[in-house]
């Protein structure tokens, strides 16, 4: 935007709206057209798989926004995205990539339901699920902490160290429900159910968990962090440059590790809530792509809190749309991936001006 | 004796696939660009080359359909992060999910087809070495290719002006340009290279490994091949190592359950990762000053220099 303006040379007689309109009129024929390139191209391959476009979107269309279960839907598959972005957001704000929301997910889950197991079902349900939630905020937290130490004691790259760190807890949570926490040894490699005292509870008259609500407090809560306190003002300050945010005294090692275990913390209740809220059982696909999509969603949102709200309704809306064209159209429900990452080039690739690099 | 020689032979038959991902992952990195859509790139190489497999009937044409269809989505990575600027994170991760739309979208017809793979084929005399043959020469010819792989990558990036452009792509990027040779080019092509490299070890997984699609058959190798690459210090030949310690790390639990062995698996398969972590914290610094210096910027969240 800043560049546009500093080219423009507005005559004084247009009055700001028109000025605002010239502007804003390349921008908004640029996602138009990267959006609509998006569709046309999903539409090229589902015609390719025999199947009718328009027929499709249509269907898909209504059946995602226009029957009220899908549509609390999701909301309810919008909440650990929301989170899990943030999660990515924070450490941002600090210069750090934190790929790590996958593993921080299911620890998290993890967490709340070694919580639930050890406390058992005796507790009052207030204090269990008070319980599970600090669980998994707590492990959330040391889990990317583990990252934020590696850097600063080793020089360990966060980004790299968090992305392993997900395979390694993605085989924690695998050797758990294979073995000592496995319900039976017969069946589905799965926990047993939590008791309804365990669950969340959902929203008055909706089926969607109250999550959703923690979720834009949430929201809010970080937008003020990172604006508004005086550690968002100093994290911003490492980030962008971190030997003059030394110089200047800052403590630079507390704003890493600090940042990043917020955002663990954050994708840490975003996995008791999966689990509490949606999953109930921990099982071999729990919290399964959550961090990825996340971590994109952020990424659309361009490290912003509240367009992550927005960007994580898209991304749960277009998953919910993957099972509607499941049934309907009978293509795959993962083949919706395609649409969304279509989207993600169109916007990413082709809405802003091309970067003057050599 | 036996247990030993089916584990290591099932490591090197498990890591060949990783191995090829991470050969294209070393050139790609080489030249200043991680692809994180390598696990995505050898996706759409698994099918390209089952599918492929399956209407011609010949392996080796599948094989360079799936070098094709992972080069094809690793130019795509890289038209995003060289000429748009995308994040190189992001932009790889989005190319995963692609892949994951793609091959889900095309491959379910592919399920439970039947397909002329890779057989095991005995080197002569090689193969009759004590301990040495079954382990390395009584496995299938796209992993015998395997081993003419590595070194031509050493080569190719070591020895020969193409590796020293995209070498130099990675470490001085100003001063490819000063002598006039495009770094995007230089890095397009390595990042094209890596993604074909990726896909033959895609197709690897699914014409010789498992004679099988499935969706996301890949299950995680690409990453374990970003991991390896690090663990590999950038470095080919170490990556042919790194490839056969990890896929032994894997092959191991089977084999031992095989046996009767009461032996989780996971913990198991967690020993690439956890290793490469330790390798990282020990070599701490120096691991990161081994790394392609454009590469360390990609990291660091620095503007790129060029």
């Amino acid at each position: 935007m800043t560049a546009i303006t500093g080219d423009l040379k507005l005559p004084k007689e247009r009055g700001k709206a028109q000025a605002w309109a010239i502007q804003a009129l390349p921008v908004v024929v640029r996602w138009v057209a990267a959006l609509g390139g998006a569709l046309l191209i999903f539409s090229i391959l589902l015609m390719i798989k025999g199947t009718n476009p328009i027929d499709a979107y249509s269907d898909m269309w209504s059946s995602t926004f226009q029957r009220s279960a899908s549509v609390e839907e999701i909301f309810t598959r919008m909440t650990p995205l929301v989170l899990a972005a943030l999660a990515v957001a924070v450490p941002a704000r600090a210069g750090l990539t934190n790929v790590g929301g996958e593993g921080q997910i299911i620890m998290g889950g993890v967490a709340a339901c070694g919580a639930y197991l050890f406390l058992g079902d005796a507790m009052a349900p207030a204090v269990l699920l008070v319980a599970m939630i600090a669980a998994s905020v707590v492990v959330g937290a040391l889990w990317a902490g583990l990252a934020a130490v590696l850097r600063l004691a080793a020089g360990v790259n966060e980004a790299i160290s968090t992305l392993l760190l997900n395979f390694i807890a993605l085989d924690v949570l695998l050797f758990l429900i294979y073995q000592p926490w496995r319900e039976s040894r017969t069946g589905q490699p799965a926990t047993q159910e939590l008791t309804d005292l365990a669950k969340l509870p959902v929203v008055a008259g909706t089926a969607v968990n109250v999550g959703i609500v923690v979720a834009v407090v949430l929201v809010v809560a970080v937008q003020v962090l990172l604006t508004r306190t005086r550690w968002g003002f100093r994290v911003s300050v490492a980030g962008g440059n971190a030997e003059a945010a030394r110089r200047s005294g800052l403590k630079v090692a507390f704003l890493v590790l600090s940042a990043l275990m917020i955002g663990g913390a954050l994708a840490g209740l975003a996995g008791m809530i999966q689990f509490s809220g949606v999953e109930y059982k921990l099982r071999p696909s729990f919290g399964h792509q959550l961090g990825y999509i996340a971590f994109l969603a952020c990424w659309l949102a361009r490290h912003k809190p509240f367009p992550i709200l927005l960007a994580s309704f898209v991304f749960a809306a277009l998953s919910v749309g993957g099972d509607s064209l499941q049934l309907d159209s009978g293509v795959p429900a993962a083949s919706i991936y395609v649409l969304t990452a279509l989207i993600l080039i169109a916007v990413l690739g082709f809405t802003t001006p091309r970067k003057k690099t050599s | 004796m036996s247990l030993i020689v089916d584990v290591l032979s099932g490591g090197v038959r498990g890591g060949t696939s990783i191995m090829y991902a991470g050969l294209g992952e070393t050139v790609s990195e080489r030249s200043g660009v991680i692809n994180l859509g390598t696990e995505g790139s050898m996706l759409v190489g698994a099918l390209g080359a089952y599918a492929v497999g399956v209407e011609t009937g010949n392996p080796w044409i599948g094989v360079l359909a799936g070098a094709a269809a992972g080069g094809l989505l690793a130019l795509l990575h890289a038209y995003l992060v060289v000429r748009r600027g995308a994040s190189q994170f992001a932009s790889g991760l989005t190319l995963l999910f692609l892949a994951l739309g793609l091959t889900s979208l095309f491959g379910a017809s592919y399920v439970g087809q039947p397909v002329v793979g890779f057989d095991k084929w005995d080197v002569p005399l090689l193969s009759d070495i004590p301990f040495v043959g079954p382990i390395f020469f009584q496995q299938d010819p796209l992993l015998y290719l395997s081993y003419f792989m590595v070194p031509l990558v050493w080569f190719v990036l070591f020895k020969t002006r193409v590796g020293l452009l995209i070498r130099t792509a990675g470490e001085r990027s100003d001063s490819l340009t000063v002598h006039g040779y495009s770094v995007r080019t230089w890095r397009m092509i390595a990042v094209t290279v890596g993604g074909c490299l990726a896909g033959i070890g895609g197709a690897h997984l699914s014409t010789a490994y498992a004679n099988a699609w499935f969706e996301n058959m890949v299950a995680g190798r690409g990453f374990i091949a970003v991991a390896l690459v690090i663990f590999a210090v950038w470095s080919p030949f170490r990556v042919m190592g790194g490839a056969y310690l990890f896929g032994t790390a894997i092959a191991l639990g089977p084999a031992l359950q095989a046996r009767g062995y009461e032996i989780n698996q996971f913990l198991l398969d967690a020993v690439p990762f956890v290793l490469t972590l330790v390798v990282l914290t020990v070599l701490g610094k120096k691991t990161l000053s081994s790394s392609p210096a454009e590469l360390k910027r990609v990291f660091e969240n620095a503007p790129p220099a060029t």
